[in-house]
């Protein structure tokens, strides 16, 4: 019963990775390819939660730890990188002050 | 019963992952994806981690899976806060393909 719910389950992850693809292949800003990027990340995430329910193991706990918190510092790389090159070419009159506020 | 629990947290994620990943699809520009995102991607990242720790046999490699609740849960939500932050500065491009969206002006 379990098994054919995590075939059913896993499609459907499959679609979401498709989808995500989708919008990275299509999206019109980068900000847009970052979100569907972490919305990859999150499903391979839980493709592996799956794979660890169906052969019953606990050795990829780890490996879900380390995914989620690289999706996450590749978000913040990314979104401290753009920041960083928009201010850049052209800084305000106040560039000191501006650049430590949010 | 621990089985008919675990299909039910299955079945409720991937569904509200599908969600997300159709609204990132879906909506107009990049706030209302972010919100898409940061919703119902956690949420159903959450069940998904609650199915697989009702079906350790060993309750006791639940620290871990608690540590990766507490990550998912407060990074997802923290990343699409910063694409908001950034998506702030510029004007929106809206990609209006398919959905309905009330433009005044």
């Amino acid at each position: 019963m379990i098994a054919a719910v995590i075939q059913i389950v896993f499609f459907l992850l499959f679609v979401c990775v498709l989808l995500g693809l989708y919008r990275l292949a299509r999206g019109p800003s980068v900000l847009d390819r970052v979100l569907a990027f972490d919305l990859i990340t999150t499903c391979v995430v839980g493709m592996i939660i799956l794979l660890s329910i169906q052969w019953q193991t606990t050795l990829f706990l780890e490996l879900i730890l380390v995914f989620a918190l690289l999706g996450f510092m590749t978000t913040v790389a990314f979104v401290i990188h753009l920041r960083q090159t928009r201010q850049r070419p052209s800084p305000p009159a106040g560039a000191q002050t501006s650049q430590t506020e949010v | 019963m621990t089985a008919l629990l675990t299909i039910v947290c299955l079945l409720l994620g991937a569904a509200l992952m599908l969600t997300a990943a159709i609204g990132v699809v879906r909506l107009p520009d990049v706030l209302c994806r972010s919100h898409a995102v940061a919703k119902a991607l956690t949420l159903g990242i959450f069940l998904l981690l609650m199915a697989l720790w009702l079906q350790l046999e060993d309750p006791r490699q639940g620290l871990k899976i608690i540590l990766a609740i507490f990550f998912q849960v407060l990074t997802i939500p923290v990343s699409s806060h910063l694409i908001g932050l950034v998506s702030r500065r510029e004007p929106r491009e809206v990609d209006g393909s398919g959905a309905n969206r009330d433009e005044k002006g």
